[in-house]
Order: C-alpha cells, then sequence, then structure tokens
C-alpha cells in the first residue's frame, strides 16, 4: 500500500513540530506506522521550515516531489515555496497568515492563492492565527487549529484516524492547561473545516 | 525520535556513564539521558568540548564502567586526537561514539562522511537505516565493543536522529548495572609511549582483521532475496530508500539486496557470496564511496569478473531520498528515470517568494550587542574593522544589515583567526564568539593573542546557555547537565587573567552599552589588548521564564503620527517583529511577537516607538 504522504510548512516556531509530534501519537494509537522528519538547530530560528510526515509501512522518511497526498501550510509564502510537493490531486489547508521575512519585497496574498488555484488543486484556508486567540487567546494554538482543520477538509486523513485518536494524542503532548486549549483550538479548526466541505 | 531511540537502547545495554558536547542533529541522545539520568541511576554531563567528553566517557570505559560519548560529525574532528589513541588502547566495557552526520547540511558548516573515521582510526562503524533500527543496532554496537574490547563508532544521520517513529521496547533497563570503576594501573597499555604504542597496534590491527571476518551476520550485515542477478548493497538510511523505491517501482523481486548495518571494516564473507551469484551490483550510499571502494577491492582480490556501480549512478553531494534513489536504481537499469509522482511547477509569482533563511529571533540579545558595537566602532572612530566570526546563532550576523561575520569556520576558530590576521592586515580585527563556543575552544587562542602580541579585540556573547542547539547549560550557566547548581566560570575573570582589558555590558542598555564599547575600542586603538563580554540571557529563555512564572512582558508600538517612515528600526535591526506592509510607507510592529527588549524604541531617531502594554512590574526579572 501506498504510504500518506503530509508535508507541514511554515516558519520556524509556528508549532510545526508539535503538530508533527500530535499526528504521530494519533498514529500509533490508530496502529499506524509512520515517519516523521523533522529539522532541528539553526533553522528552526524564524527560518523556513518543513515536517514530514509519512503513514503506511516503510521506513524511507523523505517526501518525494509531487508525492505530498495533504500540505499543511502555516503560513502563505512558505505554502508557495513547497508547492512542487504537491501534484493535482493534492489537497492543502492553508493559514491565512503571510508573515514575510525581514528586509524583503514578497507577492501579495491575493496573487499568491490565485496562482495556487489555478493549478488546479483542492485549498481551502482560514485565518488559525484569528481563531487561535479567540478560543485560548494567542496564536500559540493556530497549529492545532490548522490540524482540526485539516482532519475535517481532507477525506485522506478521515480514513486514517478517528478525531478522538487526535484528542487524545493531545493529551500525549500538552501538559495540564494546554491539553484542553489544544483540544479545544482543534475542534474550532475542524468546525470551522465542516463548513467548507 | 531517533535521538531518543539511541539514547533508550543505550540505557538497555547497560551503560551508566554518559558525555557530550551539545551539537545538531545529536543533542537530543544526551539531553533523553539527562531527562532520566536520576531515575536510571546514571551519570551525564555536558562536557566542554567533545574531547573532553570523549575523554571522560572513554575513562569510564577503561575502568569497567560502560559508557556513551555522542557529538556532532565534525565534534569528532575535535575529539580526533583521544579517538584515534582509544582505538590503540581499546577498552575494559562497552564504548561507543556517536557521530550524527549532517549529509545536507542542514545545520553544519559541512557534510563529512565520518565512516571514514572508522577506516582511519581502525575503529568499528555501525550505522542504522531508521530510528526503529537505531534502537536495536545500538545494543549490537555495545556486544561488538565488549567482545573486541574495542571502541565502536555508530554513525547516525540527521535523517535517523531527527525522525519519529514508533518504537516498541524490546526489553528494561537493567537495575544492577556496573556504575563504580576499578583502574588498573596497565602503564603498557594506557600510555602510549612509542614502544608500547608498536605493541599496542599488533592488537588493534588482529582486532580489525576479526571484526572484517566474523562480523558478517545479522544484526550488521542482512541478505534479502539472494540469488538474484541483480544485487543492490545498501547502508545506512540508504537501505530504507533503497527498499521503498523497489516497492514503488514494482522491481522488490528482481533484485537481492543485502543491507549494511557494518559499512567499516566490510565483513567480506557474505558480501563476496553475493559479489559471485550476482551480474551486475549497484552499491547505493550516502555521501562518499565507502562502500563502493571496499566492494570493489573485494571483487578485485578476489578475482570475480562482475559491474560494480555507485557513485557514477547514486549523487555523491546532498542527502538521499525515496525519490534519487529511484532515479538511481532506473539510470542503473538503463531506463529513463521516469518517476510515478508527477510534481506542480513552481508558482509564477511577482516578485517571486523571497527566501527565508534563519534569523535572529525578536528580542535577541545579539542584535544589540551587533548595534551597538557597529555603534561604538563608529564612535571610535575604528575604520572598516574585520570581524571574525564562530559557530552559534550569532553567526547569523553575517547577513544584513549587520555584517558582523565575516568567517565562521569552525569552533573558536574567531580568535585564532583574528590572531593571524592582524599580524597580516592594517584593519582593526574584532572576534565575536558565544559563551559556549568560547569555553569549548576559545581559550587557548586567546592565550595566543596575549602570549604572541597579537592585536585583536574579542567579544564574547554571553546569552547564559548553549542556544543554538537548545538552551543546554554550560560553566556559565550555574547548573549542571541534570538540573544541579554548579559553580559559575565568569568569563571575564578567564579573559582579566589572561591580560585583556576585560569589560562586561548588559545590552540591553543601548546608550550605556555604547559609551562602555566605545571607551574599550579607544583602549584598543592605543595598543592595549581589550576583551568584552556582552551579558543577556537568550530571549527564547526570558519569553519561557516569563511565561512560567506568569510576568506579563511590556510590547511596543509604533505611534503613526510620530513615525516619519524613516525606515531606520527596519533596515538597522531586521528585526522579525517589525514588518512593512504591503504598500504601506510605515513599518508596524506585530504584538504577537514582539517580547518588550525595547532595542528598537531606542534606536528610534523620532522616538516614535513606545510602550504599548505595559509589563508587569518585575518584567526584569524575566531577563536575569
Amino acid at each position: 500500500m501506498a504510504r500518506y504522504n503530509i508535508l507541514v510548512t511554515g516558519v520556524g516556531g509556528q508549532g510545526l513540530l508539535t503538530l508533527g509530534r500530535v499526528v504521530g501519537n494519533a498514529a500509533i494509537l490508530a496502529g499506524i506506522d509512520a515517519t516523521i522528519a523533522e529539522t532541528h538547530g539553526l533553522s528552526q530560528r524564524g527560518g523556513s521550515l518543513i515536517v514530514q510526515i509519512r503513514l503506511g509501512d516503510g521506513e524511507s522518511p523523505l517526501i518525494p516531489r509531487g508525492a505530498a497526498d495533504l500540505i499543511i501550510g502555516m503560513e502563505v509564502l512558505e505554502t508557495a515555496r513547497r508547492i512542487v510537493y504537491a501534484n493535482k490531486n493534492t489537497r492543502i489547508a492553508m493559514n491565512k497568515f503571510l508573515w514575510p521575512p525581514p528586509l524583503t519585497d514578497y507577492p501579495d496574498l491575493d496573487q499568491v492563492i490565485s496562482r495556487i488555484k489555478e493549478t488546479g488543486v483542492k485549498l481551502y484556508m482560514i485565518d488559525a492565527n484569528k481563531l487561535s486567540e479567540e478560543v485560548v487567546g494567542s496564536v500559540i494554538s493556530a497549529n492545532m487549529v490548522m490540524l482540526g482543520f485539516a482532519y475535517a477538509v481532507d477525506d485522506g486523513l478521515k480514513k486514517l484516524f478517528e478525531k478522538e485518536h487526535f484528542l487524545k494524542a493531545m493529551e500525549r503532548v500538552f501538559r495540564g492547561k494546554a491539553v484542553e486549549l489544544n483540544k479545544k483550538a482543534f475542534e474550532k479548526g475542524y468546525e470551522e473545516g465542516l463548513k467548507q466541505v | 525520535m531517533g535521538n531518543e531511540a539511541i539514547a533508550r537502547g543505550a540505557l538497555e545495554a547497560g551503560i551508566c556513564f554518559a558525555a557530550a558536547y551539545p551539537g545538531t542533529p545529536s543533542t537530543e541522545i544526551m539531553e533523553a539521558l539527562a531527562a532520566v539520568a536520576k531515575d536510571a541511576g546514571i551519570y551525564v554531563e555536558w562536557s566542554t568540548n567533545e574531547k573532553v567528553a570523549f575523554e571522560a566517557a572513554y575513562a569510564a570505559a577503561m575502568s569497567y564502567v560502560k559508557s556513551l560519548t555522542t557529538m556532532k560529525h565534525v565534534g569528532v574532528n575535535v575529539a580526533a586526537d583521544i579517538l584515534m589513541s582509544s582505538a590503540y588502547a581499546g577498552v575494559n566495557a562497552g564504548f561507543v561514539v556517536v557521530s550524527a552526520d549532517d549529509p545536507g547540511q542542514h545545520s553544519s558548516q559541512n557534510e563529512q562522511d565520518n565512516r571514514w573515521y572508522g577506516m582511519h582510526a581502525h575503529i568499528p562503524v555501525v550505522e542504522p537505516a531508521s530510528p526503529r533500527d537505531a534502537y536495536r543496532l545500538i545494543k549490537a554496537a555495545y556486544m561488538l565493543s565488549e567482545k573486541y574490547k574495542h571502541p565502536v563508532l555508530f554513525r547516525s544521520t540527521t535523517r535517523i536522529s531527527h525522525t519519529r517513529q514508533p518504537v516498541t521496547f524490546e526489553e528494561d533497563i537493567p537495575v544492577e548495572k556496573k556504575c563504580k570503576g576499578k583502574f588498573d594501573r596497565d602503564i603498557e597499555r594506557w600510555v602510549l609511549v612509542p614502544a608500547h604504542g608498536r605493541k599496542q597496534k599488533k592488537r588493534m590491527m588482529e582486532v580489525w582483521r576479526r571484526v572484517a571476518e566474523e562480523e558478517g551476520v545479522e544484526p550488521f550485515i542482512k541478505i534479502i532475496n539472494p540469488g538474484m542477478k541483480k544485487a543492490i548493497i545498501a547502508g545506512g538510511i540508504a537501505y530504507s530508500h533503497v527498499m521503498e523505491a523497489l516497492e514503488v517501482l514494482g522491481k522488490k523481486d528482481e533484485y537481492t539486496v543485502v543491507k549494511v548495518s557494518l559499512p567499516v571494516p566490510l565483513p567480506y564473507k557474505p558480501i563476496l557470496k553475493v559479489l559471485k551469484e550476482s551480474q551486475e551490483i549497484l552499491v547505493v550510499e550516502e555521501l562518499d564511496p565507502v562502500l563502493e571502494m571496499q566492494v570493489k577491492k573485494l571483487a578485485y582480490e578476489n578475482g570475480v569478473e562482475l559491474k560494480i556501480h555507485g557513485k557514477d549512478y547514486v549523487p555523491i553531494n546532498g542527502e538521499l531520498d525515496l525519490d534519487s534513489v529511484a532515479r538511481s536504481i532506473l539510470s542503473f537499469e538503463g531506463r529513463e528515470p521516469v518517476m510515478p509522482w508527477k510534481p506542480l511547477e513552481p508558482l509564477h509569482l511577482e516578485p517571486p517568494v523571497p527566501a527565508r533563511p534563519p534569523v535572529m529571533c525578536a528580542g535577541c540579545p545579539h542584535r544589540n550587542t551587533y548595534y551597538i558595537i557597529k555603534t561604538a566602532a563608529n564612535k571610535a572612530g575604528l575604520k572598516d574593522p574585520i570581524f571574525t566570526g564562530d559557530i552559534g546563532c550569532y553567526t547569523l550576523g553575517y547577513e544584513p544589515p549587520f555584517y558582523t561575520q565575516m568567517t565562521s569556520l569552525e569552533m573558536g576558530g574567531s580568535i585564532g583567526v583574528a590572531h593571524g590576521l592582524s599580524k597580516v592586515v592594517d584593519e582593526p580585527v574584532i572576534a565575536v564568539i558565544g559563551d559556549s563556543t568560547f569555553y569549548h575552544a576559545g581559550l587557548p587562542p586567546s592565550v595566543n593573542i596575549i602570549y604572541n602580541k597579537g592585536h585583536a579585540v574579542i567579544l564574547v556573547l554571553d546569552n547564559q546557555y548553549t542556544a543554538m542547539t537548545g538552551h543546554q547549560p554550560h560553566p556559565g550557566t550555574g547548573l549542571t547537565a541534570m538540573g544541579e547548581p554548579a559553580v559559575r566560570v565568569p568569563i571575564e575573570k578567564l579573559l582579566e587573567t589572561m591580560g585583556y582589558n576585560t569589560y562586561v555590558i548588559n545590552p540591553m542598555n543601548v546608550k550605556e552599552s555604547i559609551n562602555i564599547v566605545a571607551e574599550a575600542l579607544k583602549k584598543y586603538k592605543e595598543g592595549e589588548q581589550v576583551a568584552i563580554v556582552s551579558r543577556m540571557k537568550c530571549a527564547l529563555q526570558a519569553v519561557r521564564k516569563a511565561r512560567k512564572e506568569g510576568i506579563k512582558l511590556p510590547v511596543y508600538h509604533i505611534v503613526e503620527d510620530k513615525c516619519t517612515g524613516c525606515m531606520v528600526c527596519v533596515k538597522l535591526l531586521a528585526c522579525p517583529a517589525i514588518v512593512v506592509p504591503k504598500g504601506a510607507k510605515k513599518p508596524k510592529i506585530l504584538p504577537e511577537l514582539c517580547v518588550g527588549c525595547g532595542l528598537c524604541a531606542q534606536v528610534c531617531p523620532f522616538k516614535a516607538i513606545e510602550v504599548f502594554k505595559e509589563g508587569s512590574p518585575n518584567w526584569l526579572e524575566a531577563w536575569k
């Protein structure tokens, strides 16, 4: 069976590694084998970052270009940068947040969105930063909003996981108050996602 | 995570002593061990550098205590002296050196292939194909080390160390461990004067011969689907790519695959058997042709005639992946490398998506120090200083607008290079080095400047942690790896003792610091030896402390009416919290990113940056 490939893209500090860990723990709970390739060190300091999640039997951890089934984009420019991981059947769940690198000129949000749409991929968007602020009071749980949103809009994820798997996984990854807050953030993203399918 | 799997495996193997210096991608091995050290009843330390860590762990293994040392690939260069000697003298208990290599250079100055170190030092190399494999193989590495009373090099790579995978534990951590050592006064063994060394070399070469002769068995060599005309010999993570590539290409049944987990010295018996049974061989390995050379030698020496391919089809630069390995296999078969996956074209955007290299965090003290040193150099009339640099977050000073890192070669290099430059160029030279790097390799070159009458300013950026690798404590932190209080070794005292006029600044106080540094630089101009220590806690640690203790940090904003759009804050500081919205003439501060360091407010010529949300009355505590 072909492995299910999820590329998570964004900026160091946006909680990509945590998102990966939640999916990894959900995979253990669902009895699915997984590899999750992270990037650490210097690249975490506000740099361009990807996490590569591969679900199903196999141990090669890197997703070939064009082989992503789902892209979770925590930031708009980073999603655009990694579009080559998509093929025309890929679903993209994108946070409507454009964070320009310092001292640079960059394409605007509308242009990026229309170019992505022109490729024919299925693009779903929400303002996860805003929703996170509404639910937990800061942008810190935007990653869980995005995960809930992606789960709602992506059939592939739904085939592999029950929602409970993710909620239980959060109990393994977060501690104290963060567990409930992140669950709420996930649910919020999930609700918004359902509205779009 | 692969690194956690390695830590767990080492614990199950019964280690009681572990020492390391942090370095990506190796760091989490020791972090995982430090987190459980007390419960598991083992000793763990962050040493001052890789050589020191190696020596400490080696001493334990000399004395019958199983031990571990871990480092990034370039860390082995620092420890190479003792590595070579350890192979001559051997060990009395299992001793494994983990080298976490970084193919693709995700976080390193090079992508050297440390399997060569095994070849060079006559130390067997064990190499896993996945995190799960690493968990089992680290235990096998300890068995190998115990069997031959010899050090073993365990080579991981970024994609093993930093990949997560479910791992099922196969055994418990032994409760009874040998933690108390015994030193044999075996002078002929431990004192490597030439006469003793010659004897030890014979022992070492005998171990080398026996490993190649006897270890061609699982888990070190595994043959999948034997007897095919075509065979792939794959080492390390390349094996995982090969297996999936064959699956994807529908060619699993056509190939014999040899999984090599002991690439150096290559156990020849099973390999020779495959060579004799096959007509064509492809060797798939990341980076250098270490396996390929040995396989070709084996065929030549045994008169086996067949085609052996490797780096003619498999990339030698960067890391391998499923895609590149699948392409290599198709090229090897003489086919067009047509892949089953069909990527989209890159988007045509105007302007294109800008590069996003890592940047110094909002509130990073290095930003303050860089602004201060440049402003102070101007003030002191120091023309065109050359800034030699080092390895740490502050290396990012090579970027605009700072340009305060003009070299970055290896740990401690800033000061050694500064000395040499000061002897041969006319410009003033400022060596910029981090605190952890200073303890690691900054002391000898600092002494050298004084002794040999060089003339360079030493600027130590002291954020009180080994920050880039994730805030490990060091001799200036006041904590040990196991969380116990430790004596602080003040950097300024060390420099003073050597003979430097030493100045300490708190870069959060920008104006005051500029005055102090300008005074220091004037002294330097007059021919004095000068060192500056800039001490302010890493912003990430300050934010963490604030969150933990419920301290609110102030948040700044730009007052629209006062801002003239001069862009000084944007252009001089490159703070990720200050952005210029598309089409706007004035910058704004992203409140969710601002951590209230106040640098921009001190730099703004129009006093247009003000506190917008007050911090707690004690907010400065977070930075202490």
